[in-house]
C-alpha cells in the first residue's frame, strides 16, 4: 500500500494517535501547557510530588470556598434629572445630593448608599448596602430626594459595576494576605441574584470570612483643638492614597506603612495641617493612647493634634505629627512629594491595614446568613485524589471484564478498552491543557465518559460483526455507517440532557457536565470512528 | 458467543398488553410513592443539605461513633462512617451555623494521630438551597424537553418517539421512588445522575427504535440484535456504576457514589422500559398503528 493510500485508510487511528500524543505531551512533559501560571500561582504543580501537569481543584487539593449574595438594594434606572441627554453632560452635583439625602434620611453611614452614572447601561442606579433599610423606606428616601420611585421598583441586589469592583477587592485582598491561588468571581443565580465566588486553597473557612467581613474602609481623621473644644475632621479618604508599601517595622516608628498621597488630594490636605495648627503648636502633641491597653480615648488631658486612622468606623492608631514632617508641611515643600507613613499598634495590624489600603474598601457586606460554604483540609484532598484514581481504575478493569466475558474475542475486546482509555488521556490532557482545575465532580465525568464510550463502542462492534464475519470492506463500511447513526443520535442526545448543568450555576455540577460533553465529544469525532477503522484493519481481509 | 449472552425471548407469547402491564406498574407504583411523599412530607423527594441547607462535617477523631452526639449541642441528623478508614466519620446537621458547629466539634472531639479533627466542612443556607433546587428543576426540565425534541427530529413518527420519552420519563421516576425507600436524598450528585440517566437511557432506546424502524429484517430479528447489543451496553454500565457505588460509598466519596447507585437502579429500570414498554409500543406501531 503506498503511503497516501495508507493514509488514506487509517486516517482515523492516525487522528487518534496524534490525539493522544498531544495529550500525553500536554500532560506529563513538564511546560508542555501553556504557560500562564496566573491561574495556578506559581510552581506548585511541580513540588507537590504529582508527575503530571494536572490543576486540581479545590475538593482535590483542600482549600475553602464561600459563596455569598451581596447585602444591598437597588433602584435601576432612576429620573434623577442628572443627566443631560442634548448636551451629554452629567450634573455629578445633583447625584451626590440625592446620595446625601439617602444617607441623611435612612440614618447611614458614609459607605452604605451609592447614586451612580454608569456608563455601560447609561442609566443612573440608586444603591443602598444595608440590611437595615427596608425598599418602602429605600422608595420614600429618594421621593424625599425628589426622584419619583414607587417601593416596587426597588430590586434585591447591586449593580453590576458594584459586583465587579467587590470581586477585585476581595482578589486584591486574598492576595495581599499572601495566599497564591485565591480567587474570586460573580456567579449568576436564578432570576437576578447573584453570588460572589470566593476560593482560597490555604485557608480555613472562619479565616477567610474574616478577610471578607469587613468593609475595611480607610480613613484619616484629624483630631484637634477648636475653639476651646476637641474636634475631629476627615481628612484623607480611600481614594486620596496611593503608592502603598508593604507593612514594614523599625524600632524609631515601630510598625508602620509608607504611603503616599495622589497630587490632587496633597495640597488640600497640607493647607488643612497648616491651618488646623498641626505643623505648629500641634508637633508631637498627640496623647491619646492608653500606653498600657493600647486604647484610644479621645477624652484625655485636652489640647491634643492627632492623626487617627480609622478602618470601617473605629479609630485603631493615633500619632502626632512628625517634626520632620511639620517642616516640610509648613514649608509647602510637602505637596510636592506627599509621602508619610501611617503608623499602627501591632504587626498584624500594620498588614491588614496595608492591605485595606491597597485593597480598597467593600463598597457592599456579603450576606453570610444565605452563603454556602465548603471546605477540605488537604490531608483528605489527597486521599480524594488516590481514592479516585482507584475507583477509576477499578471501573475500567470491571468494564473490561465485562467486554471480554460478552465477546470473548480479544481482537474485539482489548482495542475497545484500549480506546475507551485513549479517550479518558485525551481528556486529561485536554484539562491539563487549559489548566482546568479538576474536581471530584470531573472524576464523575471521566468514569461517565468510559461508560458512553464503552457503549458506543459495543454498538460499533456488534452493528459490523452482525449476520457472521465480514470480509469485504465495503460491507465492513455500510455497517459501521449504520451503527454511526444510532451513536451520533446517542450523542446528541446526551450533550442536550447535560448542556443545562454546563451552563446553570450548580456548583461542582458544571465540571461534571463539561467534562462528560467533552467527552462525548471526542468519542463521536475522534476515538469511536478510529476503533471502527482498528476493527476494519483486524476483522476484514482487506490489508 | 461469550461467557455472558443475552437469551432470547420468544415475544410472540406475550400480548403487547402484558408487556406494557408490567413496566407501566412499576411506574405506577413509583408514582404513588413519589405521590406518598408529597402528601407526607409536602415533596415528592426528600432534599438533601445542596437543596434543603445544612451543614456536614467530616471528622476524624478517637472519639467512639457513639460518643459522637455529645460532641454538639445539636443533635447531628445522620453520621456515617468511612469504611476505609477507621477514624473518619461524616457527620450532618439541619444547622447551617458551620462555624460553631465546627468549634464544637474541635472543642469536644479527641484528635485521631495529629491530623485535625475537621477534614472537611460545608454548609448550606436554606435561601442558597432552595434557590439550587430551583435550578436544578429548571435543569431536568430543559434537558427532558431537549431529549423529546431530538427524539421526535430523530424518528419524525410520533409513537415511536413518545416511546423513547415515556421510557426517559419512568427511567428517572423509577430511581426517584427508589430514593425515597432506601433514604437517599435529592443533592447535586443525584441530579446530575438523573440527567446522565436521560443520556444513557435513550442510547438502548435509540438502538431499538433504529433496529426495528430502519433496518431490513422482520421484527423479531431486529430486536433481538436490538437488544443483544443493548443489553450488553446496559449491564456494562450498570457494572461499572455498581462498582464505582461501592468503592466510593468505602471511602467516603459521597457524590461518586450517589450518581453510581442511582445510575444503577435507573439503567436496571431502563432495562426493563426498553425491552417491554418500548418494544410494546412498536410492536403495536409496527403491527396495528401503521395499517391504520
Amino acid at each position: 500500500m503506498s503511503e497516501r493510500g495508507f493514509v488514506r485508510t487509517y486516517w482515523r487511528i492516525i487522528l487518534l494517535v496524534l490525539f493522544v500524543a498531544a495529550a500525553v505531551f500536554a500532560l506529563f512533559v513538564p511546560g508542555g501547557i501553556m504557560a500562564d501560571d496566573s491561574l495556578a500561582g506559581g510552581n506548585e504543580t511541580i513540588d507537590d510530588g504529582d508527575p503530571t501537569n494536572l490543576q486540581y481543584g479545590l475538593g482535590l487539593d483542600g482549600g475553602t470556598r464561600i459563596s455569598a449574595p451581596v447585602v444591598g438594594m437597588t433602584a435601576e434606572n432612576i429620573d434623577a434629572g442628572a443627566v443631560n441627554e442634548d448636551e451629554g453632560t452629567i450634573d455629578t452635583d445633583r447625584l451626590r445630593a440625592i446620595e446625601t439625602t439617602l444617607l441623611e434620611e435612612l440614618e447611614l453611614s458614609g459607605a452604605d448608599a451609592r447614586v451612580d452614572y454608569h456608563e455601560g447601561d447609561q442609566a443612573v442606579h440608586a444603591e443602598v448596602f444595608s440590611s437595615e433599610v427596608d425598599r418602602s423606606e429605600f422608595a420614600a428616601a429618594l421621593q424625599e430626594a425628589g426622584v419619583e420611585v414607587e417601593a416596587d421598583d426597588i430590586r434585591d441586589g447591586v449593580t453590576d459595576q458594584t459586583r465587579e469592583e467587590i470581586v477585585r477587592t476581595i482578589e486584591t485582598r486574598i492576595n495581599e494576605a499572601g495566599l497564591a491561588g485565591g480567587q474570586a468571581t460573580q456567579q449568576a443565580m436564578l432570576g437576578d441574584d447573584y453570588y460572589i465566588v470566593v476560593e482560597a486553597p490555604d485557608m480555613t473557612p472562619s479565616e477567610l470570612r474574616e478577610l471578607l467581613s469587613h468593609r475595611g474602609a480607610v480613613e484619616v481623621v484629624a483630631h484637634y483643638p477648636e475653639n476651646g473644644e476637641q474636634v475631629n475632621e476627615t481628612v484623607l479618604e480611600q481614594g486620596d492614597f496611593q503608592n502603598i508599601d508593604p507593612a514594614t517595622f523599625d524600632s524609631e516608628r515601630g510598625h508602620h506603612v509608607p504611603v503616599s498621597i495622589t497630587s490632587e488630594a496633597a495640597p488640600g490636605f497640607q493647607e488643612a495641617m497648616n491651618e488646623m495648627g498641626f505643623t505648629t503648636e500641634g508637633v508631637g502633641n498627640c496623647d491619646v493612647t492608653d500606653q498600657v491597653t493600647g486604647e484610644i480615648d479621645f477624652d484625655r488631658d485636652p489640647p491634643n493634634y492627632c492623626m487617627v486612622t480609622v478602618v470601617d468606623g473605629e479609630p485603631v492608631d493615633a500619632h502626632s505629627v512628625a517634626p520632620s514632617l511639620a517642616e516640610n508641611l509648613r514649608s509647602g515643600q510637602w505637596a510636592d512629594s506627599p509621602t508619610f507613613i501611617m503608623g499602627a499598634q501591632s504587626q498584624q495590624e500594620a498588614q491588614s491595614l496595608s492591605v485595606n489600603l491597597r485593597a480598597g474598601a467593600l463598597p457592599a457586606e456579603l450576606d453570610f446568613d444565605r452563603d454556602d460554604t465548603f471546605m477540605v483540609s488537604p490531608a483528605l484532598a489527597d486521599q480524594f485524589k488516590t481514592y479516585s484514581l482507584f475507583i477509576g481504575l477499578l471501573s475500567v478493569l470491571s468494564v473490561s471484564g465485562m467486554v471480554y466475558l460478552r465477546y470473548s474475542d480479544v481482537r474485539v475486546a482489548a482495542p475497545m478498552i484500549v480506546t475507551a482509555l485513549a479517550e479518558v488521556v485525551i481528556l486529561l490532557g485536554f484539562a491539563a491543557l487549559i489548566r482546568m482545575p479538576l474536581d471530584l465532580s470531573h472524576i464523575a465525568g471521566f468514569i461517565a465518559v468510559i461508560g458512553t464510550g464503552v457503549d458506543d463502542l459495543i454498538i460499533i462492534a456488534d452493528e459490523v460483526m452482525s449476520e457472521g464475519d465480514v470480509s469485504q470492506q465495503r460491507v465492513f463500511d455500510s455497517r459501521f455507517r449504520k451503527a454511526f447513526w444510532v451513536i451520533g443520535a446517542a450523542a446528541a442526545t446526551t450533550i442536550v440532557a447535560l448542556s443545562p448543568l454546563a451552563v446553570l450555576s450548580l456548583g461542582d455540577l458544571r465540571g461534571f457536565a463539561i467534562i462528560t460533553i467533552l467527552g462525548v465529544l471526542v468519542g463521536v469525532l475522534v476515538t469511536r470512528p478510529a476503533y471502527g477503522d482498528i476493527l476494519r484493519y483486524l476483522l476484514t481481509d482487506d490489508k | 458467543m461469550g461467557y455472558f449472552d443475552v437469551p432470547e425471548i420468544d415475544y410472540t407469547r406475550y400480548s403487547n398488553r402484558q408487556l406494557a402491564a408490567v413496566p407501566l406498574a412499576v411506574l405506577a407504583v413509583a408514582l404513588a410513592i413519589l405521590g406518598v411523599w408529597f402528601v407526607a412530607y409536602g415533596t415528592p423527594v426528600n432534599a438533601g443539605m445542596d437543596f434543603a441547607g445544612g451543614t456536614e462535617i467530616v471528622v476524624e477523631t478517637s472519639t467512639d461513633r457513639e460518643e459522637i452526639p455529645a460532641a454538639f449541642e445539636e443533635e447531628p441528623s445522620s453520621i456515617q462512617s468511612v469504611q476505609v478508614e477507621d477514624d473518619q466519620y461524616i457527620v450532618q446537621f439541619t444547622s447551617t451555623d458551620q462555624e460553631w458547629l465546627s468549634e464544637q466539634a474541635e472543642a469536644n472531639l479527641e484528635p485521631a494521630g495529629d491530623a485535625d479533627v475537621i477534614q472537611q466542612v460545608s454548609s448550606t443556607s436554606a435561601s442558597f438551597g432552595a434557590q439550587a433546587q430551583q435550578t436544578a428543576l429548571l435543569g431536568v426540565s430543559v434537558a427532558f424537553v431537549g431529549m423529546s425534541v431530538i427524539a421526535f427530529l430523530l424518528f419524525r413518527t410520533f409513537v415511536p418517539s413518545i416511546a423513547i420519552v415515556a421510557s426517559a420519563f419512568s427511567d428517572i421516576m423509577i430511581p426517584l421512588a427508589f430514593m425515597n425507600l432506601a433514604g437517599i436524598e435529592l443533592t447535586l450528585g443525584t441530579v446530575a445522575a438523573l440527567l446522565l440517566l436521560i443520556g444513557y437511557s435513550v442510547d438502548s432506546d435509540i438502538l431499538l427504535n433504529n433496529h426495528i424502524l430502519r433496518q431490513s429484517g422482520g421484527f423479531y430479528e431486529s430486536t433481538y440484535r436490538a437488544m443483544r447489543t443493548g443489553v450488553t451496553m446496559t449491564v456494562t454500565s450498570m457494572v461499572a456504576m455498581l462498582v464505582m457505588a461501592i468503592s466510593a460509598y468505602a471511602f467516603g466519596i459521597e457524590l461518586l457514589t450517589a450518581i453510581g447507585l442511582i445510575l444503577f437502579v435507573g439503567l436496571a429500570a431502563d432495562l426493563m422500559n426498553t425491552y417491554m414498554l418500548n418494544l410494546s409500543l412498536l410492536r403495536w406501531y409496527k403491527f396495528e398503528g401503521v395499517k391504520r
